[in-house]
């Protein structure tokens, strides 16, 4: 990992060359998480670059991306460790006849339970522990981008249990004791305003909001990412899309929408929007029946305003 | 000094209802450290990156943010109070009283309070700020609590300092010669510029302090203030959300317990058989998620359309704990506005419904019946109806055996009246033969009683 940053434009100039084309905000907020080891809150609506910032921003570190996706009923054992039960009980059947042969000079219960007792933890050693996402972060040979996605999904429970791990870097197991990280993971949290976090979650974070982003960086951002359109059906795309999101829709439009549909305009060949590619292809772009009625009828009035400049 | 001016603005900004813990103070202050203070932008990202956390905080963050740099960032405005001395020496510090002043001081005040304006006249950029300090240090400011009253602390400070002698000159000297006549121009011009350095020191101080005493004041009085005298507030939006969350958060928590307990012996077993029969992994029982279903009729006629409002806001604000909230309204005609809602946020979203159905001439009776010709089927033991109106049926068949059969295949029936108990049969109103079909009657007239309705709404809700 990349100990040194020399400054906030040294990460916009590195994540641009990845194609990640993001705002002097953004790449602030990664800059003082990385120097101040915090870990950084990013909030938005779907669909604005939220999980693709956190792999730029491991790309950019040059340290490998571990991520840990949340969901309803995610408990400890799958976030952060978990003993691998089945190994153990081969070990034991395997070796039933060795512990046997290893306990028949014992002529007491005592003795045998001390003896197995000098075994000690073999049963619960490194080999039978299986590190899930949370504790490869903290023993990583290398520092690393722990990404902990769309956290407002996961239960209350597991977000109070992640503050050890968000203020000190590390967590217990109570096998083992306290586990602490080896390097200072740089850490993400994604949320989609599902629910309301808590507010000690929100205590120990930087806090970054991404909101859906203005015409000339979200043009910036299909050009990089989509070169093959041209210049001019770029900016109209764009002036479409952002036209939309001022609607009264039901799910708006995402930059993650804005170039599937570039994308699409590329295989097919457009070379201008017009009434037909455009209600051909809005389904990709809006994703409920409604708001795909609703803009079809909104295309002609903006086609005439816009469309043809 | 820098150190200080943060914290001072983590103050304001606590001021403006944002909480910033000390911690998150420290961050900040490590952040602005590691960002400078050379672009304005980067230093205010920089800031709001550790200081805001909800997005809602964001527009309060601004302001406060505008006001308390004033527009520059911390050294230049040092730079620019130099600036301002200087100018005010090149021109010759136009007050300054020399010899001219001899024929001014006729009839003038006292000889020491005119050594007094003299001192001040003549006192450089910094000497006059300092002399600012001073007289601000001899006020309490901490009793500041509304906005309008800064003007006031503003001419007191100004007085403080000794000011109402260069007023007493202005106008003497406007009286006067021509060439008085100008003097007294440079110093109107001189005096607003101190006024304005003072509007701006109390300004920061009424952030400090005033601010956060004069909301909680706002709050307490928006808590208690009828449904319909609340449109005056217009911080009342935040407030409604900020306690619906305090609630949520509240359920929320207790929604979760008593997720384990009991051993689920079949699926326990059930997995063993990976094992070669060692019950590796236990399975605990859990509770099924509750599924509970809120139907919320409301009177939207104008007598009761605030408090409608309102409810609903708050209903919708607790999405989290209360998923299945659906909702109907009536006035001259029923229908159903759970859409509206999904759609919209919530204070446009009543707008629209208002502007759609509200109208006079309530039919409880005709609601009653259309309520069970749409929704008799999907009355079961998990639903709760809350009915919010005054009951006012302008002389119309109440039909009270119909909200006899909504409470028989409902889990209850809540009925909420925005009017004071003694009221509620007054006139057309007809809430005796309502009442004893509804588990809960009560008033909801302010805030504060929605609030502890809405409470024991998900207490009883939690009981499923």
């Amino acid at each position: 990992m990349k100990t040194r940053i020399d400054s906030v434009e040294d990460i916009t100039r590195n994540f641009a060359e990845q194609g990640y084309i993001c705002s002097d905000q953004i790449a602030l907020a990664i800059y003082l998480a990385a120097q101040l080891h915090k870990p950084v809150l990013v909030e938005g609506p779907p669909g604005v670059g939220k999980t693709e910032l956190a792999k730029a921003a491991a790309a950019f570190l040059e340290a490998p991306l571990i991520r840990l996706q949340c969901y309803e009923g995610l408990d400890e054992s799958r976030a952060l460790y978990e003993w691998k039960y089945g190994k153990q009980l081969l070990y034991t059947q395997l070796l039933r006849d060795k512990l046997g042969g290893m306990l028949a000079d014992t002529d007491s219960l005592e003795a045998s339970m001390s003896r197995l007792g000098d075994l000690g933890e073999a049963f619960y050693s490194e080999t039978f522990l299986e590190p899930r996402p949370l504790l490869q972060a903290l023993r990583s040979e290398e520092p690393a981008v722990l990404l902990i996605d769309e956290i407002d999904k996961a239960d209350q429970e597991f977000e109070a249990f992640l503050l050890e791990l968000l203020s000190d870097f590390q967590i217990s197991i109570p096998e083992m004791g306290t586990v602490k990280a080896r390097h200072q993971p740089l850490v993400l949290l994604t949320s989609n305003d599902q629910r309301e976090l808590s507010d000690a979650l929100k205590r120990r974070c930087l806090h970054l909001y991404i909101p859906y982003p203005e015409a000339s960086h979200e043009a910036a951002i299909v050009a990089a990412r989509v070169p093959e359109l041209e210049a001019e059906l770029r900016e109209q795309l764009v002036a479409f899309i952002q036209y939309l999101r001022e609607q009264e829709m039901k799910k708006l439009p995402a930059i993650s929408e804005t170039l599937d549909w570039a994308r699409a305009l590329v295989l097919l060949h457009a070379d201008s929007l017009d009434q037909a590619m455009v209600a051909d292809t809005l389904n990709l772009v809006l994703k409920t029946e409604q708001d795909v009625t609703l803009a079809r009828e909104l295309l002609p009035a903006w086609l005439r305003k816009f469309g043809k400049r | 000094m820098l150190s200080r001016r943060l914290s001072e603005f983590v103050q304001a900004l606590r001021g403006a209802g944002l909480r910033v813990s000390p911690d998150e103070a420290a961050i900040a202050m490590q952040a602005v450290a590691l960002v400078g203070y050379d672009s304005r932008q980067r230093f205010h990202d920089a800031l709001a990156v550790s200081l805001v956390k909800e997005e809602q905080h964001r527009a309060a963050f601004e302001t406060t943010f505008e006001r308390y740099f004033e527009g520059h960032p911390q050294g230049q405005q040092e730079q620019e109070g130099d600036a301002a001395g200087a100018e005010a020496g090149s021109s010759g510090m136009p007050p300054a009283l020399d010899s001219a002043d001899g024929d001014g001081l006729e009839g003038s005040p006292g000889e020491q309070e005119g050594a007094e304006l003299n001192a001040l006249l003549s006192s450089s950029a910094e000497q006059l700020q300092q002399r600012m300090a001073e007289a601000a240090a001899g006020m309490d400011f901490t009793r500041m609590e509304v906005m309008t009253q800064q003007g006031l602390y503003t001419r007191r400070l100004l007085m403080n300092m000794g000011m109402g002698a260069v007023d007493d000159r202005v106008l003497q000297l406007a009286q006067g010669s021509a060439a008085d006549e100008a003097r007294a121009d440079s110093l109107r011009e001189w005096r607003s510029q101190v006024r304005e350095q003072a509007a701006s020191l109390v300004r920061r101080q009424f952030l400090l302090h005033g601010a956060a005493k004069g909301r909680e004041l706002r709050e307490q009085t928006m808590r208690q203030v009828a449904f319909r005298d609340l449109r005056e507030f217009n911080e009342v939006k935040t407030l409604v959300r900020r306690m619906a969350r305090r609630l949520a958060s509240a359920h929320q928590r207790r929604l979760k317990v008593a997720k384990r307990g009991q051993l689920d012996a079949r699926r326990t077993l059930g997995r063993s058989i990976r094992h070669d029969g060692v019950p590796v992994s236990l399975v605990w029982r859990r509770k099924p998620p509750h599924k509970s279903r809120v139907m919320v009729i409301c009177d939207v006629s104008s007598s009761v359309s605030d408090a409608a409002r309102f409810l609903l806001q708050f209903l919708y604000a607790l999405n989290d704990v209360l998923p299945r909230v659906r909702s109907f309204a009536f006035a001259s005609q029923f229908d159903e506005i759970s859409d509206d809602f999904q759609r919209y946020p919530p204070d446009v979203a009543v707008g629209r419904v208002l502007d759609r159905l509200s109208g006079s001439g309530t039919d409880y009776g005709a609601m009653l019946e259309d309520f069970l010709g749409r929704c008799e089927r999907e009355l079961d033991r998990h639903t709760t109806v809350i009915i919010l109106g005054d009951a006012r049926n302008n002389y119309l068949p109440e039909r009270a055996e119909l909200l006899g059969q909504i409470r028989r295949r409902a889990k209850q029936v809540w009925w909420l009246n925005p009017e004071a108990r003694r009221q509620w049969n007054s006139g057309d109103a007809v809430m005796a033969s309502y009442l004893p079909h509804c588990r809960v009657a009560h008033r909801c007239a302010n805030l504060n009683d929605l609030e502890r309705l809405v409470d024991s709404l998900l207490t009883s809700l939690r009981a499923d």
